[in-house]
């Protein structure tokens, strides 16, 4: 007769050693060493949780500080490697294997520590498909996750960087695994119970509140005046003429430009209540002019944004609150309103190859995809229309006899020449060369060029919909690359064709005056505009200050 | 564009005074650039980083000279500074109604060294003379870099300084005195501490700054247009500096154990004093009307 409740024994074999260090489900911070050694096993799968925001900090030093000739082999599975105790698990011989998704700012340790033999990396995942995964073959036998309080039964309240705590707790709650929390404050009623407390089996006060980085703030003093005409094209030439309303932002100064000039340009073109109404998009604070405005009427978040938190609460028309009245976010479910319920994705990017394809990747750094490959790409099993859908996969297929459909507007905005003259399009991704150098199975392509429909420069739109052939869409793409290399080898009669067939548009095809594209036309200039224009409910990071 | 704070040099000094009445001397069509930089390689600019000439204010003949925070931060170099000694010693032949000079210099430019020095300290000679001579200067500090090393001591060697917010005046920058005193003592990437410290508000409220105004060229050229109103023949009595001294005793003796600027708003007896930064200037002025140092 076979055993069917092993795991669950097993997991009781765990709790029962830790049973001397706990009273109910309350561990001491002195003691979580000794909690650590007790559940876990060699070999483990342990999910740490690590956010593009908010860190289980204290349980990571903790987990990095154990005795290797104990606990070793242990296989992580975490979306985001952005504390230096992420690696050092690997560099010390506690953990052997990763499977991740964004490691942005541990990259070059990253790539050293896998040249060097001292992990093995299973698979690079978008947010997705990791979460996805934890679902199916790779889920957590230990979850370590972080969240602002719990009460004496377990209840967690994460605050509004509730991120990745539900799914991975739901994952390994309900196969039978353990879930520890690090809190920064233990209270006798939580304000409001995001993961309820039969799911957490132990909580630990930290010593200090845990780690959260504001990675969304953009100021928009460092907005450039290329940025204000690329943000009026895409207004003018995109968002209007597609009817945008459910969308998503990448991070960076090209779309809080576009952000920015809602109250303004985009007011003045007669666009409030016609365009840019819903949002997949953490609160950007660049967005509170639109929202205040009159532009915006929902955002779901993945995370929140530090500074954001009494804005956000005077808000709940616009944004998701509970009770309590502060925000929940939650990255799975965000990525999949991303990825199936919004018409556009629009983001910057590093590279841009002839097809397209473009890439963050540098040599020497394996940074992972994080979410924007999901954004960034048409959802194909979607079924449901939208104006914007429509005429793009109209466009896509005009002429071609195939089955009518839809497709999602994917837009790269690029200025043509970045930081320190590099070119933004190239014969060649950089992508192709750290693959080979760190023996991936595919180049790590942020966005493929068949999802691309749009490639935004300061010289123009290049619309890739409307381009019938591989040629065509080369010359489209030369057609906007300026004077960087690849943009000045394009055929000057094949782009010149394209721009009459409207598949490039220049700003003054577009009717836009370039000496109308100031930083006076941004509907806040400085970080300090923004406080002003949230009526003081905005409070930013340090910083971000100059007052 | 009407903010003094992301004006180029050229901008505000066209924007400050009378329309069409603004004349370079030198200008970048001139060609007179740093021969040090030329030396090292380095790129120069065509006015080494300083405009200076003749124009209107209110009517009134003034000289004036802004300095280009783009180029080099600001930083006096041997031309830089030899055009803006040129014009204060102009002055004392011409005698215009006053001296502007629209600062913004991290100080000396390193590059130059000794030949940089030299410059600011003829810079500040040559400010004495013009006031000795009964000729108000007057500083307007509102740009990105704010004003320090050199150019913060002439700054305070002259008539009136008037600030914005944005602005900032200072001996030592930031990033200096975190080099070498520590950043425990002053962290120089806490943005709120440094503009709190060296700021248009905590200079105002410390008297350093006789006035301060919203970052727009337009206040800070009805600023300048009072300060021009109420121009009175400074008093450079033996008196008036021990005066001076006294003044600057008593302030280290209240102000010498404060760890923060809102400590010394708090004892300047000001409500809310960490309400301060987010006020608007009129507000701001109403609510610290009596409580300066």
């Amino acid at each position: 007769m076979r055993d069917w409740d092993t795991t669950t024994r097993n997991r009781d074999q765990r709790l029962a050693r830790a049973a001397p260090l706990t009273r109910g489900k309350v561990v001491q911070a002195d003691d979580a060493t000794a909690l650590l050694e007790a559940v876990l096993e060699p070999g483990d799968r342990v999910c740490l949780e690590g956010n593009n925001q908010k860190q289980a900090d204290f349980l990571a030093k903790v987990l990095a500080g154990l005795d290797p000739a104990q606990v070793h082999d242990l296989h992580m599975v975490q979306s985001v490697l952005a504390l230096p105790e992420h690696l050092d698990v690997f560099e010390k011989g506690i953990a052997s294997k990763l499977d991740f998704s964004f490691s942005g700012p541990q990259a070059g340790r990253l790539a050293k520590l896998l040249a060097g033999g001292q992990l093995s990396i299973g698979a690079i995942h978008t947010y997705l498909e990791l979460f996805g995964r934890y679902f199916t073959d790779l889920t957590p036998r230990i979850a370590l996750v972080a969240a602002q309080a719990a009460d004496a039964a377990g209840n967690l309240y994460t605050g509004p960087n509730t991120e990745d705590t539900p799914v991975i707790v739901e994952a390994t709650c309900f196969k039978r695994g353990i879930v520890i929390a690090q809190v920064n404050e233990l209270v006798d009623q939580v304000p409001r119970v995001d993961i309820p407390g039969g799911w957490v089996d132990f909580v630990i006060q930290s010593p200090k509140p845990h780690y959260i980085e504001p990675l969304f703030t953009r100021d928009p003093a460092q907005i450039s005046e290329i940025q204000v005409l690329m943000a009026m094209m895409v207004i003018k030439g995109i968002y209007a003429e597609y009817e945008v309303n459910r969308l998503n932002h990448g991070i960076g100064f090209d779309t809080a430009a576009i952000e920015l000039l809602l109250p303004t340009y985009a007011e003045r073109l007669g666009l409030r209540g016609k365009i840019c109404r819903h949002w997949a998009l953490n609160p950007h604070p660049a967005l509170i002019p639109a929202i205040e405005a009159g532009f915006v009427q929902s955002v779901h978040s993945f995370g929140s944004e530090l500074g954001m938190e009494d804005y956000i609460r005077a808000r709940p028309d616009v944004f998701f609150t509970g009770p309590d009245g502060s925000m929940r976010s939650n990255r799975a479910l965000c990525q999949a309103a991303g990825h199936y319920a919004c018409d556009l994705f629009i983001g910057s990017t590093l590279q841009i190859d002839l097809t397209g394809n473009s890439s963050t990747a540098t040599l020497g750094r394996i940074a992972g995809f994080g979410g924007a490959p999901n954004m960034g790409a048409d959802a194909r099993g979607r079924r449901h229309a939208s104006p914007t859908w429509l005429k793009a996969g109209r466009e896509a297929r005009d002429g071609s006899g195939l089955t009518p459909r839809g497709q999602k507007l994917v837009v790269q905005m690029v200025e043509t020449f970045r930081e320190h003259m590099q070119p933004a399009f190239v014969e060649k991704l950089d992508a192709w060369e750290l693959a080979e150098n760190a023996g991936m199975d595919l180049p790590p392509v942020m966005i493929y060029g068949e999802d691309v429909s749009h490639i935004v420069t300061e010289e123009g739109i290049a619309n890739l919909l409307l381009c019938r052939g591989e040629e065509e869409r080369e010359q489209a793409i030369r057609g906007v690359a300026g004077y960087t290399p690849v943009g000045l080898a394009r055929d000057r009669r094949a782009v010149e064709n394209l721009r009459d067939r409207g598949i490039i548009r220049r700003p003054e095809d577009l009717g836009i005056d370039k000496r109308e594209a100031t930083r006076d036309l941004l509907a806040a200039r400085t970080v300090k505009d923004l406080v002003r224009a949230s009526g003081g409910l905005y409070d930013p990071p340090k910083r971000f200050r100059n007052w | 564009m009407s903010s003094y704070y992301e004006a180029s040099a050229r901008e505000r000094l066209l924007g400050l005074l009378d329309e069409g009445s603004f004349q370079e001397i030198l200008p970048p069509s001139a060609r007179i650039s740093s021969p040090h930089l030329r030396q090292l390689d380095t790129p120069a600019a065509f006015d080494d980083g300083i405009i200076v000439g003749k124009g209107l204010l209110d009517g009134k003949p003034v000289l004036a000279a802004a300095q280009e925070g783009g180029f080099m931060g600001g930083a006096v170099g041997e031309v830089h500074g030899a055009k803006l000694t040129g014009l204060l010693e102009r002055a004392l032949d011409e005698k215009p109604a006053a001296v502007l000079l629209l600062v913004e210099s991290g100080g000396v430019r390193l590059h130059e060294a000794n030949a940089g020095l030299i410059a600011v300290s003829e810079i500040m000679r040559a400010i004495l003379a013009v006031r000795a001579a009964g000729i108000p200067v007057f500083v307007l500090d509102g740009g990105q870099f704010g004003c320090f090393g050199g150019m913060g001591i002439a700054s305070r060697l002259c008539d009136a300084v008037v600030m914005s917010e944005e602005g900032r005046l200072g001996l030592s920058g930031p990033e200096v005195i975190e080099t070498t005193m520590g950043v425990e003592e002053f962290d120089s990437r806490d943005r709120a501490l440094v503009w709190r410290t060296l700021g248009g508000k905590h200079r105002y409220l410390l008297g350093e700054a006789a006035g301060i105004v919203p970052d727009a060229i337009a206040a800070f050229r009805d600023a300048a247009i009072g300060l021009l109103r109420q121009a009175q023949a400074p008093d450079l009595s033996l008196a008036a500096m021990q005066a001076e001294h006294r003044r600057l005793a008593n302030r280290l003796e209240r102000f010498g154990q404060c760890r923060d600027a809102i400590d010394i708003w708090r004892s300047l007896g000001i409500e809310e004093p960490a309400g301060l930064p987010l006020l608007e200037i009129p507000e701001f002025v109403a609510r610290t009307q009596d409580r300066r140092a």
